[in-house]
């Protein structure tokens, strides 16, 4: 028959038998695998059956797409592989995130008391696969979360999602719809990739690749294991000099940090031995060739310390070299144009606040109040124009004298003896009240005057004359100086122009020539013709 | 000249060094003046002075009792003279720039306008002040916009610099011939929110550039500030329907104003005093209302 149906109808049975191709596989010579033996392929079949239908309650999606592996003799490789992979492919970053949950947590937290039947056959399954405490606690977890689960759980995303948020609501109050431990953690996890060449998932990787090419699936779980494994001891190794697999989960120890020397290599010698546990071969060269490289100092492999320390002095050196160097020139302070790059300011953003109010926009509406307020003062007629001055009199009132129309007592000739005493100077004037106050007045305008001419330093016009008659003496000088008192002098005589007025050369008649004497008659005769000329005609003689 | 000049600067400095006392004496002399009228005895600061003040109260006249300040003594005589201005503008103008200092021209009744040529600034006002000139005006621009105006008084008079913007001129106007021929008698004037002791300076720079008009003038002319910016407008008016009804048309150059600078000699003295400086770009520049409200 294509099909072979005789599944027996005990379970347990059916785990002994799958138990046992299981072992007859591994304990199967390798050369036997090189050519196809019908034997061996339905070994292969039945366990592959067994492991599926161990694994398949532990997977998230529930209830799985296939209850049990079909793998009978009708379905090829590439069915059964389909199938498989259709099991695995959410249970794989399950697991992934478990762990992780795992390492953030503290291993020792107290897990509440499982009652399933469900749960035999999964420690069965467990200790199949012969892991350690962690992957124990790894499935109770799980457990926990299938507990924990109810019926309508379809798509994996979120119930992943659905799961780590009652998680982190139980753990950690710190988780909130911003803030996923679990998301921080795989962030952290690709940093520390690049940190240190990958070497995190370097077994994960190679567990991985192993996976794609086996055609057994039961190094699947056991890659998950050493996953696990690394991802646990991880963390712990980042900071010691040691390679990355050296020291189990619960080793690590004081002295292996803070003291010095030998104790580390004696764990490293540890490393060595227990790397070579490891199936992974070539991660296990390369390791060693690692720890061989650092011996001899050679550049090509370095350890992560070794890396570390040259991205380390590659950004301190980037810094000091920018702190030397003079900074762009939107970081100085100030900066005219030659001192930048051409049109450099028209490239940066500049931002700076405008404190000037913007000109004003003269729209319609402000034309319309301008108008208004005009309108409004010219309406009331008040304007701002220059104002006429008020006359400021320049020249004080006129005295107006009232003339005394009685008459005077006193004569003609004793009024003048009384102007000639007082300009004499022989009888004191009269006072008068005006007189006082016209004498006061004339001593302040004097004084004024005085400073005025001051301020000119006394440049200034000459006095006005005052013109005074008095008798000048047309006395020849001789007559004077012989007379006179030496203190007078002929200034006061008058001046030649004042004997004669003239021009020419003066001759008298006994100085004249004949010609002279004829010329001046017939001058004479002219002048009296013309005279007589001009007299009436009844006048005329005939 | 020189030594007019001289003795006038040592007068100026004098009277300005005076100013101060001056101005105690005065409101010594003021107080006295209420307690005489009111009848309240005499405040005892005065008790010493008491005498003397009052035979200088008994003297003073009219014009005496206001105290004297320098700027006032720069427009002493604007009011018993007209004004007569010199127009100009900056070396080689453009002849958008001519066409709007031919405009101002006549906005300004009694003015002139010269060439500039190559004239050097002092030159010009040397021969405004042998000629009695009372105001130079000059005009600047930028790319055929008229964008600055310097208003000088002469006989030492202070110098106030203005910015213009949104200039619009009678030539840009098209329909010339519905606007008319643009009447010049002597305008009254408007000068409206000047509130400050800056916006008072001004507001008497701008007055006395016009002469006194007659009352029943039609022309008038307006200087607004709004926001520190000074609105000319240039109208002519109608009473139409009795006294009311008012019809206003705009006849001439509009543009705003902006002082930035008003200093305390004429445009060629470049040491002269700073009476106002504008200073845009400091942080409370929006806040400043200097020429009023």
């Amino acid at each position: 028959m294509a099909m072979d149906l005789d599944e027996p109808l005990d379970a347990a049975a059916v785990a002994e038998m799958g138990e046992a191709a299981l072992q007859r596989l591994c304990d199967a010579d390798p050369a036997l695998f090189l050519s196809p033996s019908a034997d061996l392929a339905a070994a292969a079949r039945a366990a592959s059956r067994h492991i599926y239908s161990s694994l398949a309650p532990l997977s998230p999606a529930q209830p799985p797409p296939f209850p049990s592996l079909l793998a009978g003799p009708a379905f090829d490789a590439e069915q059964i592989w389909s199938q498989i992979e259709l099991l695995d492919r959410p249970l794989l970053p399950h697991l992934r995130r478990q762990l992780r949950r795992l390492e953030q947590q503290p291993p020792s937290q107290p897990q509440p008391p499982l009652e399933k039947p469900a749960v035999a056959e999964r420690e069965q399954s467990e200790e199949e696969d012969g892991e350690g405490s962690e992957s124990e606690e790894l499935k109770e977890e799980e457990e926990e979360e299938e507990l924990e689960e109810t019926d309508d759980v379809e798509e994996m995303g979120d119930d992943y999602e659905e799961e780590e948020e009652l998680d982190g609501r139980e753990r950690k109050g710190v988780e909130d719809k911003f803030l996923k431990i679990d998301e921080m953690a795989e962030f952290l996890d690709r940093g520390d990739e690049e940190e240190y060449g990958g070497g995190a998932k370097r077994g994960e990787k190679k567990a991985k690749k192993n996976w794609m090419e086996s055609d057994d699936e039961d190094e699947e779980d056991e890659d998950g294991d050493e996953d696990d494994e690394d991802e646990d001891q991880l963390d712990l190794e980042d900071f010691e000099d040691d390679d990355e697999e050296a020291e189990g989960a619960g080793e690590i120890m004081y002295k292996d940090f803070f003291e010095k020397g030998h104790k580390k290599e004696a764990k490293k010698k540890d490393g060595y031995t227990k790397k070579v546990q490891f199936k992974d071969e070539a991660h296990e060269i390369e390791v060693d060739g690692s720890e061989d490289d650092d011996d001899g100092n050679d550049e090509q492999v370095l350890s992560t310390h070794e890396k570390e320390r040259l991205k380390m002095r590659a950004k301190i050196e980037q810094m000091e070299k920018a702190n030397l160097d003079p900074s762009t020139w939107t970081m100085r302070g100030e900066v005219t144009s030659s001192n930048r790059p051409k049109n450099s300011a028209l490239e940066v953003d500049l931002d700076f606040e405008h404190n000037v109010r913007p000109a004003p926009v003269i729209t319609e509406e402000v034309t319309a109040s301008l108008e208004e307020m005009i309108k409004k003062r010219i309406a009331e007629g008040q304007f701002d124009d220059v104002e006429k001055p008020s006359i400021v009199p320049s020249k004080a009132p006129k005295e107006h004298k009232e003339l005394d129309e009685s008459k005077s007592k006193k004569g003609l000739a004793e009024l003048y003896e009384d102007d000639y005493a007082q300009k004499a100077g022989l009888a004191p004037a009269p006072l008068s009240i005006s007189d006082e106050l016209k004498k006061e007045g004339s001593a302040l305008f004097k004084r004024i005057c005085l400073k005025l001419d001051a301020l000119s330093h006394f440049h200034f016009a000459p006095k006005p004359v005052i013109e005074d008659m008095s008798v000048q003496a047309n006395v020849p000088a001789l007559a004077m100086e012989e007379i006179a008192p030496v203190a007078v002098s002929d200034a006061a005589m008058l001046a030649p122009e004042e004997i004669f007025e003239g021009k020419g050369d003066i001759k008298e008649e006994g100085e004249l020539t004949q010609a002279e004497r004829k010329r001046r008659r017939a001058n004479k005769k002219r002048k009296y013709a013309g005279s007589h000329k001009e007299r009436p005609a009844s006048l005329q003689k005939d | 000249m020189i030594r007019r000049n001289i003795r006038k600067r040592r007068e100026y400095l004098y009277s300005k060094s005076l100013e101060g006392t001056e101005r105690a004496l005065f409101e010594k002399k003021r107080l006295l003046r209420a307690a005489l009228e009111e009848g309240k005895p005499i405040p005892t600061e005065l008790r010493n002075e008491e005498h003397e003040l009052r035979r200088q109260i008994d003297l003073e006249d009219q014009q005496r009792q206001v105290p004297k300040s320098i700027v006032d003594d720069e427009y002493a005589t604007a009011t018993v003279r007209e004004p007569k201005i010199l127009l100009t503008t900056s070396r080689n103008p453009s002849a958008p720039l001519t066409q709007f200092v031919k405009e101002l021209k006549v906005v300004f009744p009694n003015s002139q306008r010269m060439n500039r040529g190559g004239q050097v600034i002092s030159e010009i006002v040397e021969s405004c002040r042998s000629h009695d000139i009372t105001d130079l005006i000059l005009v600047h621009e930028h790319r055929g916009q008229p964008d600055g105006l310097i208003v000088s008084h002469l006989p030492h008079g202070p110098t106030a610099y203005f910015g213009l913007l949104n200039v619009v001129t009678r030539h840009d106007i098209k329909d010339r011939k519905a606007m008319g021929k643009m009447s010049e008698a002597y305008p009254h004037l408007i000068l409206d929110n000047f509130s400050t002791q800056i916006g008072e300076r001004t507001a008497t720079i701008l007055k006395h550039l016009f002469p006194v008009p007659k009352p029943d003038s039609k022309r008038i002319i307006t200087f607004a500030n709004r926001d520190d910016y000074i609105s000319f407008r240039h109208h002519v008016y109608e009473k139409p329907g009795g006294p009311k009804s008012i019809d206003l048309k705009e006849v001439g150059p509009r543009f705003e104003l902006r002082l930035y600078q008003i200093k305390l000699g004429t445009v060629e003295q470049n040491e002269a005093k700073s009476e106002f400086v504008l200073r845009p770009y400091i942080n409370t520049s929006k806040k400043q209302k200097t020429l009023g409200a």
